[in-house]
């Protein structure tokens, strides 16, 4: 498993979104002020080869318990964005017990009323840019190095990765919603007020399904707000997470 | 040599969106004039048997305007009882494209019985598109289509009922009423781009396998690939194993034709293909190495080939009867090729029917050393 850890403090464990494997960026650098941070790539994102037996989300989820279990962390403060978010949800409802705090920053995972995520699979990369970044200039962060026949391949991985548990249905998994309701690990919700992939009513949907779930926006950003306005995410889930620590 | 009418149906149109697939809007389909169009394809496919082609061939795809046969099986359904001696080819049905494959077992077995045994049966996993127009997972495609394949080839040749548990098809009872004319069922033909899986998946199992829309250089390639994986698996492959699919034009003379297949051929490319990036190569759709294969060596897209692209590749064939009889020696003689099914396109359906009798009295005769041979024969199953 290609995976990247720095900083020193308590264990926080990162799952990146779709495109957002091995790139340590200003949000984590913030975040490991702070804490002991571990950032996995997902099986057939950036350095980790793709995995066959994941065929379903709950896999991922599995995926991640085992690695706690291997890094030694009977609890964790866990981060997941967009895609990882909704791995992170998985992991809470099979697991709450590990987690110190759940932070959860624009996570896909359960069907809200009256929205569809739109088809990303489906779209050529400036539509794509458009509905995932409020300002796409913020995309160069995770901009592919190269157009070589290497990189093309991965990209390729990437997308298959993802769509392998996440094509149809799209974007979530029809069980969570109802089981998010058992997650008793503080939560966070963090959401881009300009999100058009999953806009703001989502996390309405995500605060009302999980007991106690606050939550707190970015006015600057899309999709991607620990992309987008990394240094004020990090400080609102370091904030949060020592709330959590605190009140132990 | 073997000679089959291929349909592809299209709803012809010009028009400037990025996609002719998937997203392409339906409010461009006329139902009156698609009516007219249905039924002047229908007559030509009936027509091809008059004129002695050896088989009609229909195929699946999904939302667009490239070819507007859904559902294949029912456009072979209509054919059926309007022939009486041409195979019908169904080239093919997608199967991972079908939530429940013992259906396609059932309706070729349908249709097998109802033609008295005229029924090819394609098996194929279907274009990118199709996997965005019908929601179906890619990434397990392959694995599906394989599993669909043992399926519905287990539905034809065992006794029912029997139980079948799949990874992604289960079954207490698998026992279709009716049961296929042909012994041991339906040949079954492999239409493909060329991945080296399918390559030796249908080499193996004795499946012809047919190279569609492909150029030339390309199409020997994979003819090796393919004779070279029957010798492996112990036997040397038939002719017919070797199948091409190409647009034929044929008229008059070379300039006539070379006309002709500009304002239609080449629609087919330009257009009818024309399809939004992602559509081509849906995520997991591809293996990494045959994904490696393309973009090494990158061909072009057919929305980029011009017509020179089209005759000197070999996409086409095209030009006098004298002309097209040359070019499809090359098929028959360089490549080994036993059965080419090809579509023709005038440009109106009389057109067209005209180019069929010139093809059908000037081209065919040429081929005909093999007319006693019954090239389903010992292959497809």
């Amino acid at each position: 498993m290609d995976l990247l850890a720095d900083g020193d403090g308590p264990p926080l464990l990162f799952l990146h979104g779709a495109g957002g494997a091995g790139r340590w960026l200003p949000f984590q650098e913030r975040l490991a002020t702070r804490f002991s941070v571990q950032f996995p790539a997902h099986p057939g994102h950036g350095g980790s080869p793709a995995a066959d037996w994941i065929e379903h989300i709950s896999d991922l989820a599995f995926h991640y318990l085992d690695l706690l279990d291997e890094l030694e962390l009977e609890r964790a403060h866990l981060v997941g964005a967009s895609f990882g978010g909704w791995i992170a949800a998985e992991m809470a409802v099979m697991a709450s017990h590990r987690l110190h705090s759940l932070v959860l920053i624009d996570p896909v995972g359960i069907k809200v009323d009256g929205w569809i995520y739109p088809f990303l699979f489906g779209m050529e990369l400036p539509q794509l840019l458009a509905t995932v970044f409020h300002d796409p200039m913020a995309a160069l962060a995770i901009a592919p190095k190269d157009q070589s026949v290497d990189t093309l391949v991965e990209l390729y991985r990437q997308q298959a990765a993802v769509a392998r548990v996440a094509w149809n249905p799209y974007l979530y998994n029809p069980l969570l919603k109802r089981r998010l309701a058992r997650i008793t690990a503080p939560t966070l919700i963090c959401w881009g007020e300009h999100d058009k992939l999953a806009p703001l009513r989502c996390a309405d949907a995500w605060v009302k399904e999980i007991p106690g779930a606050q939550l707190v926006t970015f006015a600057g950003s899309g999709h991607v707000p620990h992309l987008e306005e990394p240094e004020a995410v990090a400080d609102a889930v370091v904030a949060f997470c020592r709330r959590q620590e605190g009140a132990r | 040599m073997k000679f089959y009418y291929f349909h592809l149906m299209p709803y012809i149109m010009d028009h400037d969106e990025p996609s002719s697939w998937v997203t392409l809007s339906n409010r461009h389909y006329d139902p009156e004039a698609g009516r007219g169009l249905y039924h002047e394809y229908l007559d030509q496919l009936e027509y091809a048997e008059k004129l002695g082609w050896d088989g009609i061939c229909v195929n699946e795809h999904h939302q667009n305007c490239y070819g507007t046969m859904p559902s294949p099986n029912v456009m072979a359904a209509m054919l059926v009882r309007r022939t009486s001696r041409a195979k019908i080819a169904v080239l093919g049905n997608g199967l991972p494209l079908r939530e429940n494959p013992l259906r396609i077992a059932e309706e070729i077995a349908m249709l097998d019985v109802v033609s008295g045994g005229r029924v090819i049966s394609g098996f194929v996993r279907g274009i990118g598109p199709e996997y965005f127009s019908l929601a179906v997972n890619p990434t397990n495609s392959r694995e599906r289509f394989y599993e669909a394949a043992e399926l519905i080839l287990r539905a034809w040749t065992e006794e029912g009922p029997f139980p079948f548990d799949g990874k992604f098809y289960r079954y207490p009872y698998v026992n279709p009423w009716p049961r296929p004319i042909q012994k041991p069922h339906p040949p079954v033909w492999c239409p493909s781009q060329g991945s080296t899986e399918t390559v030796e998946w249908a080499a193996k199992r004795r499946f012809p396998y047919l190279m569609v829309f492909t150029p030339i250089k390309r199409i020997a390639q994979i003819y090796g690939e393919y004779r070279e994986a029957c010798e492996r698996y112990g036997y040397t492959a038939s002719r017919y194993q070797l199948t091409v699919n190409l647009p034929i034009v044929v008229a008059e003379n070379d300039a006539k034709a070379e006309r002709i297949a500009r304002e239609n051929a080449l629609w087919v490319y330009n257009v009818g293909l024309r399809m939004s990036t992602p559509f081509y190569q849906p995520p997991g759709y591809t293996t990494e190495p045959s994904l490696r294969r393309v973009l090494e060596n990158r061909p072009k897209l057919p929305t980029e080939l011009t017509f020179e692209d089209l005759e000197e590749g070999g996409y086409i064939i095209c030009g006098s009867p004298a002309t097209v009889r040359d070019k499809l020696k090359v098929f028959s003689e360089e490549l080994r090729a036993g059965i080419v099914c090809s579509g023709m396109n005038g440009g109106t359906h009389e057109k067209t029917l005209e180019m069929m009798q010139l093809f059908a009295e000037e081209v065919m005769p040429h081929f005909r050393e093999d007319a006693a041979v019954d090239e389903t024969a010992g292959v497809g199953r």
